[in-house]
């Protein structure tokens, strides 16, 4: 039964890809697309249930996997180098070329009497993390077949890429359901490689100049990362004897002083995160991705790609829990926070928005995986889990409001109520969940600062980092929901959209997803993520520090407090809408321009001279003097990359 | 069962006790300025006057954001009465911040569009002082629970001295007082009418006024807690704090938000709250 929902979750969607690719019927798309995307989701779920298990899966349609894999591995690197010949790159093939070299020795020399390792060994985390993978990137792709129909009708397509696109967006799931699923190292890492791939494909799927560009920018990040991965898999092969992460992590826990070249490969993972979750300095990779259709930007921000670093850092954590290096990373997920919140202030393009915001979040899920200890891996997780469902729902809806409207930079989002009532409200309530609580993502941070209040090491300017960048985060947020009701009338009345009923379905669900998993947070917390952290603690023999994972909010008094914030704010919003629909017509005013207000159609202004209309113009402040990206980028490089000198460096 | 009901009471006598204070500032505020000064129960009067007004607005989000505003002043107060976390008081008393700023901006109006955007560099100084207050707090109790502030045997003032005026500077900015009142200020003659507010007005400014009575008080209760030990150490404390206010309010001029957000908030506050979490995790 674990091998069918295995091969729904991992092979399925490869096979899925490879048949839109080669039917390129849009009918039959429209068909398989929701239907796989259910099967997936279905497995999932099945997978979720059943709990943590052990899967040889020694053959894969008769033959062996490790073989298949070591080929397909040399296959992709192979590819790539192609790939960076094609794009006259010295710099993808050559680091491209190292890989091919240490996976060479890696297979050949030091793996040639190894031990077969156990291919599939999910726990609790990687479970959560498939259920998120194909039920938020699920909807997501969804969302893609309404969306990429206007999307090519606005770029006059004479041929549809539709085929190319879905293929590459269900290679991209199988991919990630596969890193997160299994146990072998060198499995992982060919499933690391084709999520590199596929966001390079995708990220350049329109053609034009900027999106090559970018998308250019994205392989050889990312490229980057997988060379340290291989380093790090060298390194592990040749210490421990083993690339079983199990096997890695229960020997890694079980030492008593962590010798640095024990721990050197880890650091080199953790460079490999950074790559993948898009960390100053790569941030810039994450940034430009925002040129592709709005799906991709989605999958990439939410349920994939930027994931799949965290959830190797999460994997990892164990093996260097208690040491300086787990510190420094630590201090640079809370300096990534920081200075991206800041950069986010600065920005008024909506797309640019949540991309700084997904980093920082990254940056507060690193920040507590450098805490490493129970209650900030539990924090670490509902983080992830709350982000991409929210984060997910808010770039579908910019990607509507901007088939609509235009545009995608905030200012011209004033008064968006008025013309698309739901998606603007939809965005809105996206924001919230982000922002305020009662919310998964702010339980999440609530956990986050409570459990670097206890933490032992280099509590205060980890904190002081925080801080100040939740008030940025405010910041940006706030005035965003703001100008989306903004309006001179007292009541607005709706136009009827020409929106896909593929869109509206996953903008609507994805929005119940979030408000529903934000209610039953507690259960989330309790059921699913506590028993995930306590199951990798309980595993691997680590100590927990005196505090048990979600404890203040899994007991009596802290469900009912966050039930009875649920309630009151219902019940709250519920009569504030009340008494706002009764105020009268006749109770509507101008806004205040001292005695001077006039209206013009849509726009609210004064009488000016010679009884001239003067509308009047309103902007954000962005602070661009003190955060634009060009004040502010290269400090933030240089701070970065002496960070990542120290990590590495500090161990050699 | 007997604590939520003080707590529910305790929540729906604060608007007397906040108005009362607001009276006493606007009498002390006089005094300071030779004037004789309003009654005391003058707020009390604005308010019965304001909600007799008809209503007016420029359009339903505004009236939605001044409920919301209210609620989760009360909401917090109520965590504050019964003794509750810390960290979620903060996150409710952003949610009324936040939508104090929604409302302002959901009005096509310059003076409460820079009103807000200048609500929300407010935000900026005082969050992170507050959150690092915060933590100083669960440093010494070992926990965020305001309960367990209470089985501590000595005041909290001795051991968070400088947290204290952190907090200080914290209370003087998120109640826009002078030098930190430029996004709405009570005095008439600031460029932006009254910022945040301007576009409220009736029963609506009534709520918003309300819930800031609701905002003095668990101010000056967070100030209380430092000196839990006694209850004339609460009183004193409350009450210094309270003049201190009123007197920086009377005798500095409001300046900019450069100097507010760099020198003021992050140079002074956050180093002083720094300092004093760096010296409880040393001690």
């Amino acid at each position: 039964m674990m091998n069918f929902l295995v091969f729904c979750c991992v092979v399925l969607p490869f096979i899925v890809g490879l048949t839109l690719y080669c039917v390129q019927n849009s009918s039959l798309r429209a068909m398989l697309v929701p239907t796989a995307v259910v099967v997936m989701a279905l497995a999932a779920i099945g997978l979720g249930a059943g709990g943590p298990f052990h899967m040889e899966a020694s053959q894969l349609f008769g033959l062996p996997t490790d073989a298949v894999f070591t080929l397909l591995d040399f296959l992709l690197l192979l590819y790539i180098l192609v790939l960076g010949w094609n794009l006259r790159s010295r710099l993808v093939m050559g680091m491209t070329a190292l890989q091919l070299i240490g996976m060479a020795y890696l297979k050949s020399v030091l793996m040639a009497h190894d031990i077969p390792v156990t291919g599939f060994a999910p726990d609790g985390l990687s479970l959560i993390m498939v259920i998120i993978i194909c039920v938020v990137g699920g909807l997501i792709t969804i969302y893609g077949l309404g969306y990429m129909d206007l999307h090519e009708e606005h770029l006059h397509l004479r041929t549809s890429r539709q085929p190319r696109f879905f293929a590459i967006i269900f290679c991209f799931l199988g991919a990630m359901n596969g890193l997160v699923l299994c146990n072998n190292m060198s499995w992982m890492f060919f499933f690391w490689e084709v999520t590199t791939l596929c966001s390079f494909f995708l990220i350049g799927h329109d053609g034009t100049e900027e999106a090559s560009k970018n998308a250019f920018r994205a392989l050889w990040m990312n490229v980057l990362g997988g060379l340290a991965f291989v380093s790090a898999m060298l390194f592990i092969q040749k210490s421990m004897g083993t690339l079983s992460t199990e096997v890695i992590l229960q020997k890694m826990a079980a030492l008593d002083i962590k010798s640095t070249a024990m721990l050197l490969p880890f650091a080199f993972l953790c460079l490999a995160a950074f790559t993948k979750s898009a960390q100053v300095p790569f941030e810039s990779w994450l940034c430009g991705a925002m040129v592709a259709p709005t799906p991709v930007s989605a999958l990439l921000h939410s349920a994939t790609m930027v994931k799949a670093g965290t959830y190797l850092l999460l994997r990892m954590a164990p093996a260097f829990a208690g040491t300086t290096m787990s510190t420094i990373v630590a201090l640079f997920g809370a300096f990534t926070f920081v200075g991206t919140c800041m950069l986010a202030v600065s920005q008024s393009n909506a797309k640019k928005i949540l991309a700084y915001s997904t980093i920082a979040n990254l940056g507060l899920i690193i920040t507590c995986v450098g805490i490493n200890t129970a209650a900030s891996m539990v924090a670490a997780t509902m983080i992830i889990v709350y982000h991409s469902v929210s984060k997910g729902l808010l770039f579908m809806c910019v990607g509507t409001i901007e088939q609509r409207i235009g545009s995608r930079d905030i200012e011209d989002m004033r008064g968006l109520y008025g013309v698309m009532p739901r998606t603007a409200t939809i965005t809105a309530i996206g924001i919230f969940t982000m922002l305020l609580p009662p919310f998964g993502m702010l339980i999440g941070k609530w956990m986050a600062i409570e459990a670097i209040a206890r933490a032992a090491q280099a509590m205060t300017p980890i904190l002081f980092f925080i801080a100040l960048g939740s008030a940025f985060t405010v910041f940006f947020w706030a005035r965003w929901a703001g100008i989306l009701i903004s309006s001179p009338s007292l009541y607005e009345y709706p136009v009827k959209g020409f929106q896909k009923p593929t869109v509206i379905f996953s903008l609507r669900m994805l929005c119940c997803v979030a408000l529903l998993f934000s209610f039953i947070s507690p259960v989330v917390l309790k059921d699913f993520v506590g028993p995930s952290v306590e199951g990798v603690y309980a595993r691997f023999n680590l100590r927990v520090e005196g505090f048990i994972p979600g404890a203040n909010f899994t007991s009596v008094e802290g469900y009912s407090w966050i039930y009875l914030l649920f309630i009151m704010l219902a019940l709250g919003v519920w009569f504030a809408w009340r008494m706002s629909r009764k105020v009268p017509e006749k109770a509507h005013a101008l806004p205040y321009f001292s005695g001077l207000a006039a209206r013009e159609g849509d726009e609210v202004g004064f009488r000016g001279p010679m009884n001239v209309f003067e509308p009047a113009r309103v902007s954000n402040y962005y602070l661009t003097q003190y955060f634009g990206e060009e004040k502010v980028t290269h400090a933030i490089d240089v701070i970065s990359i002496a960070f990542l000198i120290v990590l590495v460096g500090g161990l050699l | 069962m007997l604590s939520i009901l003080g707590a529910l009471g305790g929540v729906i006598l604060a608007p007397l006790a906040g108005g009362l204070l607001s009276g006493v500032d606007r009498r002390l505020t006089a005094r300071l300025q030779s004037r004789m000064g309003p009654p005391l129960l003058q707020p009390f009067f604005d308010i019965f006057k304001l909600f007799g007004k008809a209503p007016q607005a420029t359009n339903a989000w505004l009236v939605f954001s001044a409920y919301i505003y209210l609620l989760a002043s009360a909401f917090a107060l109520f965590i504050f009465f019964m003794g509750g976390d810390l960290l979620l008081l903060f996150f409710v008393l952003t949610i009324g911040a936040v939508f104090q700023v929604v409302g302002a901006i959901c009005v096509p109006s310059p003076f409460s569009q820079i009103g807000a955007q200048r609500e929300l560099m407010l935000m900026v100084a005082y969050e992170p002082i507050l959150i690092l207050v915060f933590v100083g707090f669960a440093m010494c109790t070992g926990s965020f629970s305001i309960a367990d502030v209470f089985k501590l045997n000595t005041p909290l003032l001795l051991k968070m001295p400088l947290l204290f005026l952190a907090l200080g500077y914290a209370l003087t900015i998120k109640l826009r007082k002078s030098p930190f009142d430029f996004s709405a200020s009570h005095h008439g003659h600031q460029e932006l009418v009254r910022g945040v507010q301007t576009e409220y007005s009736g029963p609506f400014l009534a709520l918003i006024e309300i819930g800031h009575w609701l905002d003095l008080v668990l101010i000056l209760g967070l100030c209380a807690l430092f000196w839990h030990t006694s209850v004339i150490g609460m009183v004193l404390l409350v009450a210094a704090s309270l003049f201190t206010e009123i007197l920086i309010d009377n005798i500095t001029a409001r300046l900019t938000w450069q100097w507010m957000v760099q020198k003021q908030s992050l140079l002074v506050g956050m180093g002083l709250a720094l300092v004093n979490l760096l010296w409880l995790y040393v001690a």
